[in-house]
């Protein structure tokens, strides 16, 4: 086990949120072979902070999230979230919101949210008062009886992220939550989280293909690169907040996904 | 008339014709009424057939076969199902071969079974089970096929147990095609019964309407076909409400 950089001088109490990875790669085993899916990955995002991973299609940032979600083990190195290892999922820990919002058909908005709640066997009515409060935090009061296909696309991933704050973890993972939506929705939506990160002050650790939506929504942007990925460029976006549409035409806007353009460019 | 009661009304229609033409074909002597007795006729032979403890004890013969031929088949059926789907070196060397089996028309092998089991309850058990069981495990994989790996990360990402897994991803995910493979299970149980009773047997209603053929008695064929009919659609149907009620979670 490798030493982690820079860990040691976080207070125990500083690192709730405090999500760490040093020297972390995984190998897949395809017929027999092993592809090195990613390679000696190491960043550490403080709490509270939003830090969005880019890279091209198969550079391992999924991977890398569902690692950090417990989903997935990596080959070597560690992972640290609010200082102590994640071997298994942990949804007291950490919230995940997936590309697809899969939530269950068979359950209503309320009962998809309470779902956490449900299995580790909280009371009916704690769990429905945790579920109305998550729903009210994404903007979908009055909306917890409708079931999943009453629902539109924005609507639904909203469910998935009050799903994912259920339990007030405090990091949240998100895999590209916002891909399936339509460009309008898509800003929307982009708004909309920035508002509910506010609100709680959860570390948010984002995917995304999209540069603008990366620059938009983070504090910092950790761009990857093609198989195997590993880390290419951090950049800190030192755009005020609250983030505005008037932004994305700026010069600091366009200077930031010019240059992580240019990383993904020389490697598509 | 093309809205929902439209629809409704123009099939209860349908089925009114038949039964009219049916009538004026019987009464007007354009068929033979010994060969197509009227609709009345049948259906007041229906009713008398219903009070006879003779039919009455056929259906309940009946009955107790493709009750107890469905409560072996299904279970043996979902568990070789789901072993199937489950374990992808099984499923890739069975799957092939149940498709073969399923083509192969089921009723060749009755006589097999009489001379294994004799005539009798047995028999007809083994028949409907026999008819029943392909079409099971064919349905229980693709109901297991049809839960989504989606639901089941999301399942691992929130710490289910693997019991709450099964009960709160696998189950709900597969009902809507697990009460289609019990509907169609039952028609092929019921299909595999009464042929078998009708080829070889002392009792049953498929036994009672073959008799019926044989010695002419069309009325009490015409009723008997009907009575089955009914039951049949009425089971059917039954199943089917529940399952358009959680159609909306169908992949």
């Amino acid at each position: 086990m490798q030493p982690l950089a820079n860990v040691t001088s976080l207070k125990p109490a500083a690192r709730s949120g405090a999500v760490q990875l040093a020297g972390v790669g995984q190998v897949y085993k395809t017929s027999g072979e092993g592809v090195l899916a990613v390679s000696d990955v190491s960043f550490e995002v403080r709490p509270g902070r939003f830090v969005v991973l880019v890279g091209p299609s198969g550079c391992g940032k999924s991977s890398l999230l569902m690692m950090m979600a417990g989903l997935r083990h990596p080959t070597s190195g560690t992972i640290l979230v609010s200082g102590a290892p994640i071997a298994d999922p942990d949804p007291n820990r950490v919230g995940v919101v997936f590309q697809e919002p899969s939530l269950f058909p068979w359950l209503t908005a309320e009962e998809n949210v309470e779902f956490p709640l449900t299995l580790r066997g909280v009371a009916k009515k704690d769990r429905r008062a945790k579920a109305q409060e998550a729903l009210q935090l994404v903007g979908l009061e009055g909306f917890g009886e409708r079931h999943p296909h009453e629902l539109s696309g924005g609507m639904k991933q909203r469910v998935s992220i009050a799903r994912g704050l259920v339990q007030d973890p405090p990091v949240l993972l998100m895999d590209e939550p916002f891909a399936a939506l339509d460009e309008q929705t898509r800003m929307t939506m982009g708004d909309e989280l920035l508002r509910i990160w506010a609100a709680t002050g959860k570390t948010i650790v984002f995917v995304t293909h999209s540069l603008t939506e990366a620059v938009y929504l983070a504090d910092e942007v950790i761009v990857m690169s093609p198989r195997p990925g590993r880390i290419v460029d951090r950049l800190e976006v030192a755009l005020p907040r609250p983030r505005t549409f008037e932004m994305l035409s700026g010069d600091v806007f366009g200077g930031l996904r010019d240059r992580i353009w240019r990383h993904i460019r020389k490697s598509a | 008339m093309t809205g929902a009661l439209g629809i409704k009304a123009a099939r209860i229609a349908v089925v009114l014709a038949v039964f009219a033409l049916w009538e004026i074909l019987s009464r007007t002597g354009a068929v033979n009424a010994r060969l197509l007795p009227s609709a009345s006729d049948t259906l007041v032979m229906l009713g008398d057939l219903l009070q006879r403890a003779s039919v009455r004890n056929d259906l309940l013969v009946t009955a107790s076969e493709v009750v107890t031929a469905f409560f072996v088949a299904v279970p043996i059926g979902a568990l070789i199902g789901f072993l199937i789907a489950e374990n992808r070196y099984f499923a890739d060397v069975t799957k092939p071969l149940l498709f073969f089996a399923f083509s192969i028309p089921k009723s060749i092998f009755l006589p097999m079974f009489i001379l294994v089991f004799g005539v009798g309850f047995a028999e007809k058990v083994g028949f409907g089970f026999f008819s029943t069981i392909f079409i099971v495990i064919m349905s229980i994989t693709t109901a297991v096929e049809s839960v989504k790996l989606d639901h089941l990360t999301v399942a691992r990402s929130y710490g289910a147990t693997p019991m709450q897994t099964a009960f709160r991803v696998y189950l709900p995910s597969m009902l809507p095609v697990l009460l289609e493979a019990l509907r169609i299970s039952m028609i092929f149980n019921l299909t595999g019964v009464i042929l078998a009773e009708m080829y070889a047997s002392r009792d049953g209603i498929g036994h009672q309407i073959a008799t019926w053929g044989e010695n002419f008695q069309m009325k009490q064929l015409l009723a008997g076909v009907l009575m089955i009919a009914a039951i049949a659609m009425a089971f059917n149907e039954l199943v089917r409400s529940v399952e358009t009620r959680c159609s909306h979670w169908r992949t």
